[in-house]
């Protein structure tokens, strides 16, 4: 079970947002790179991806995360560029967390760059903060910025007004002077489309969000949930599991399609036998340039993690498609109505079948992913 | 790990297969590195590649990643300031030289 801290009159919570942290990375590794704009991309193709990270000389220039790296090279012809490798970025990440750890607080993932600490009834917490930008910037030369406050969505809030290198404390002295000099685009999830619609509306500033959304900060008084992470919580029910990819190119052979949705099946399928689960609910998402989004969802009586039997489900809903064939850019495969795995199959053929993947499935787990693959994905490798 | 929150484990590039195409930089040749094992970690030194020797002078950055259940070593290392990437396979004991980082 989580381990669930109830929320206090003396919550305090510590939020640490790496700088720039898959970019910063990659300047450690490469000093040539220091003190340069700098591209973390998706892709290998440096002009046919998108922008994951920016280092600060390219934000600098107005570069930033999710733009098109074309964009990007218009912007600086001279921008430095390098592919993302998420294994360096996920390693750092966990020792991260081991050595925030250490500080012997609660602490919980925000994201693979951002981590959240409990340290309700401590009396320092800048002194703290301090001490972990030093055993960050000690251990892996990077830094973080930290924000604090009484709950987790002005902490990360607070972490993100003084960056790089930052410390910010959100209190109830200064809450209404800090909210109103950051721009609502910096509080979470405000900077795409919902932060467009509200600024249209007239609300400029994270004092604006304070007053007209009561609850986005806390302001009901709730001081927020904090889970603490633990072990078992990996045991825990998702409400869903899904996979998307946006193709390098836009296709139109249905084959190569079938194959691109087989290996999105095969990642969901994966995922729900490694935690046991089934779905009764398999949907299919479609992004067609030049139509849009088609999305369809079927619950069937029968639930499944069988990663052949999502397939199906899914060329199944993509028969429901309109008739003409259109190119695909972006596909994604959703398994949901999870529920644990209870039952024995009974029939040969289902032992059989069931045999099968738990053979290619450890083969995996001994050799690595993919190991073994159906012979379909071939197609997806051309 | 709390699963309405980030999964660090949960790689989502892991099976995504890209189009590999031809990289100048990746190498994947097998190397034979003098090494040093110290409080749990590996110190490589100097390694031997198509016969020559380089001296590494500095190593930037040192990572892992499993895969199945073996663990790879990564090292950024500069040898006559030139940036390399090696890794170790600890269930194979394989160096090899990854790629030349430019």
């Amino acid at each position: 079970m989580a381990i669930r801290i109830e929320p206090s009159l003396n919550s305090m919570i510590l939020h640490i947002d790496m700088d720039a942290f898959f970019a910063s990375i990659e300047q450690v590794i490469n000093p040539r790179l220091k003190g340069k704009p700098l591209i973390v991309g998706s892709r290998v193709d440096k002009m046919r991806t998108v922008v994951c990270a920016a280092s600060y000389e390219a934000k600098a220039l107005g570069i930033h995360s999710g733009m098109q790296s074309r964009d990007a090279f218009n912007i600086c012809p001279n921008l430095e560029f390098v592919a993302a490798d998420q294994a360096k970025y996920i390693w750092t990440s966990e020792q991260i967390f081991e050595l925030l750890q250490g500080f012997g607080f609660a602490l919980n993932y925000a994201s693979v760059d951002e981590f959240q600490m409990d340290i309700r009834d401590y009396t320092e917490p800048f002194k703290l903060a301090r001490e972990i930008q030093e055993q960050i910037y000690a251990n892996f030369n990077i830094t973080a910025s930290v924000g604090i406050a009484k709950n987790c969505p002005l902490a990360k809030l607070a972490s993100k007004i003084n960056k790089p290198k930052g410390v910010t404390i959100i209190n109830d002295a200064n809450l209404k002077e800090v909210l109103s000099l950051a721009p609502l685009t910096k509080a979470c999830g405000m900077a795409g489309k919902t932060g467009q619609i509200l600024m249209a509306q007239g609300l400029k500033t994270c004092w604006d969000i304070y007053l007209n959304l009561p609850g986005f900060f806390g302001a009901d008084g709730n001081p927020g949930k904090f889970e603490e992470s633990s072990e078992d919580e990996i045991s825990q029910r998702p409400k869903s599991i899904s996979h998307s990819y946006t193709l390098p190119n836009a296709l139109g052979n249905p084959i190569v399609i079938s194959a691109w949705i087989r290996v999105l099946s095969e990642m969901v399928g994966e995922r729900l036998r490694r935690k046991n689960l089934t779905a009764r609910t398999v949907h299919l998402w479609l992004n067609m340039p030049d139509k849009g989004d088609f999305l369809a969802q079927k619950t069937f009586t029968m639930p499944t993690n069988d990663s052949y039997e999502i397939y199906r489900k899914s060329l199944k809903l993509m028969a429901g498609m309109p008739k003409k064939c259109h190119k695909i850019r972006a596909l994604g495969v959703t398994a949901s109505h999870l529920e644990y795995q209870d039952y024995l199959p009974l029939l040969v053929e289902e032992r059989r079948r069931e045999a099968l993947i738990k053979a290619v499935d450890r083969i995996n787990a001994r050799f690595g992913d993919s190991s073994i693959f159906p012979a379909q994905v071939i197609l997806t490798r051309k | 790990m709390n699963q309405n929150s980030f999964n660090p484990k949960a790689r989502w590039d892991r099976f995504e297969p890209q189009a590999q195409g031809f990289s100048p930089d990746g190498l994947a040749e097998r190397i034979e590195v003098l090494a040093y094992f110290k409080n749990s970690r590996i110190y490589p030194k100097t390694f031997l590649w198509n016969g020559k020797e380089y001296n590494i002078e500095t190593m930037t950055y040192n990572w892992q990643e499993s895969f199945g259940q073996a663990l790879i070593n990564y090292f950024s290392v500069i040898s006559s300031g030139q940036l390399y990437q090696i890794s170790f396979n600890n269930s194979t004991f394989r160096w090899q030289i990854d790629k030349i980082i430019q």
